[in-house]
């Protein structure tokens, strides 16, 4: 619907002189569309425009230094983390093995018929990282449209304070509960999501739960995924949104090194090793409750790994948004510098002219 | 003979080097592990891991997880893993009194069984700084 749209500056324009010149009192004169560049041809504004310029480029450069000083620690905690998840899936692997698990029934390998489903969905704490939190807001909300039309109920779980203030302008999207970290995520951040996710599926208000997340695929590319949390298969997969298996054996990890002088990425496939597995293990107790226990274990690593990842790709993005930032800068400083040239060169050309007039008009 | 212990946590290694005894919680009571202790596998349930090391015994809270036994190897996989030396005492009283009212307060299935746990958390965490004093 588009009402006529009253232009707020034709009364500037067609009205009395004295309103006019009441206004542009108050205001600079815009007779002409501003140029993208140079609004005001003053030479000092344009000195104090660069000075601005070269300051924010200082600060964009020194963001994207912090941000990629911050991506090699996020490689580290990673590789920090891998001990931990080799160690499980050796050990889900060697169960598995040992015992007869097909019948054994666990509350989280619960399969039924989905009515409900949680999403939680992992945003950045902090801006000026280019399209980061968009791609990942706007599939969230492709996905909750999805699910509205298959006739599915839903909840949202938002992780980080920009996913958060935008649920919360949202009053239709139902969120179930806003989690804030701050710097790298802990073992206690995603404990925090892991309990609300194991309490949500147990108590069967949920039947099936979904991780949104970036996932880290090189400095400058990031891919939003979707992948299913609950219910765990038993032998540790983990399917993504269309049923396609996601194997958990199959590890992947990025790696920040320097290649012919720039930073570069390596991603690493490796297989996960099977240990030395004791022939006559015992079970203190039943395979069962042992499972128990291991499916926790497996549902907080997953969420790490997944909040880990989201850090990285959001700290490549803010390098990448600075980076550009600052080449931006350098052209804008550049080009200001050529007008406030030309501007004090004409100033210098007008007086010199003015004394020669003057000077002529005496003989 | 010295038993090797390896505690691990999601994002870190809590413990990795040589211990003479260890006593474990579990879900069916507390086991003690000597060297050459059978091989076997146990759920960890939320509660304290003491470790000796020539006589001087060590305090761990963990909360809950999973440990193999094997070879004078022992692997304890736990969501979350505190050393007594790290705690604060008061601010896990505080953790403590916070979590019971939080399960007094608790409404519906969902909410009981997330206070439960948070309880059982707090509870061994101040266990934990009280068991060596």
């Amino acid at each position: 619907m588009s009402q006529p749209w009253v232009s707020s500056d034709q009364p500037f324009r067609n009205t009395h002189d004295m309103f006019v010149q009441h206004q542009s009192r108050r205001f600079s004169v815009f007779n002409t569309i501003p140029r993208p560049s140079n609004i005001k041809c003053n030479l000092r504004e344009l000195r104090q425009r660069i000075a601005t310029v070269k300051n924010t480029q200082k600060i964009t450069e020194a963001m994207k230094l912090v941000a990629a000083a911050k991506v090699r620690r996020a490689q580290e905690a990673v590789v920090n983390s891998r001990p931990f998840s080799e160690s499980l899936i050796d050990v889900l692997y060697s169960i598995n093995q040992q015992a007869q698990l097909e019948d054994v029934d666990i509350p989280l390998t619960n399969i039924r018929p989905v009515k409900k489903v949680a999403l939680v969905v992992i945003t950045g704490e902090r801006g000026l990282c280019g399209g980061f939190n968009n791609f990942v807001l706007r599939k969230a909300e492709a996905r909750i449209a999805e699910l509205e039309n298959l006739g599915l109920d839903y909840t949202v779980i938002s992780v980080g304070k920009k996913g958060n203030s935008y649920f919360i302008r949202r009053p239709k999207v139902s969120v179930d509960r806003f989690i804030e970290g701050e710097g790298f995520p802990t073992a206690k951040d995603s404990q925090v999501i892991a309990d609300d996710v194991f309490s949500l599926f147990v108590s069967e208000e949920v039947d099936k739960v979904e991780l949104l997340y970036t996932k880290f695929v090189s400095l400058v590319k990031s891919n939003v995924v979707i992948h299913t949390l609950l219910p765990l298969s038993a032998k540790g997969e983990i399917r993504d949104g269309n049923g396609n298996s996601v194997d958990a054996s199959e590890d992947e990890f990025f790696r920040l090194t320097s290649k012919d002088g720039k930073l570069a990425v390596e991603r690493d496939k490796s297989m996960g090793k099977s240990d030395v597995f004791y022939p006559n293990m015992e079970f203190e107790q039943d395979p069962a409750q042992i499972l128990d226990a291991l499916m926790p274990l497996y549902l907080n690593n997953q969420i790490l790994r997944a909040l880990q990842e989201s850090l990285a790709s959001e700290l490549a993005a803010r390098m990448n948004a600075m980076s550009n930032a600052t080449d931006n800068a350098i052209d804008l400083k550049k080009s200001l510098e050529n007008v406030y040239n030309r501007e004090r060169q004409s100033k210098i050309t007008n007086e010199i002219l003015e004394i020669v007039a003057g000077a002529e008009a005496l003989l | 003979m010295t038993l090797n212990l390896c505690v691990l946590t999601p994002n870190r290694i809590v413990w990795d080097s040589e211990v003479k005894e260890i006593i474990l919680s579990t879900n069916s009571g507390q086991i003690g592990v000597l060297p050459n202790h059978a091989p076997i596998a146990t759920a960890v349930d939320i509660g304290i891991l003491r470790i000796r090391l020539n006589d001087q015994w060590l305090t761990m809270a963990l909360m809950g997880g999973f440990a193999r036994i094997g070879n004078n190897e022992i692997t304890v996989l736990v969501n979350d893993a505190e050393k007594s030396s790290d705690i604060d005492p008061e601010e896990a009283q505080q953790t403590l009194e916070i979590a019971e009212a939080a399960l007094r307060k608790a409404e519906g299935k969902r909410q009981t069984i997330e206070a439960n746990l948070a309880l059982r958390r707090a509870r061994t965490r101040v266990e934990a700084i009280n068991a060596i004093s």
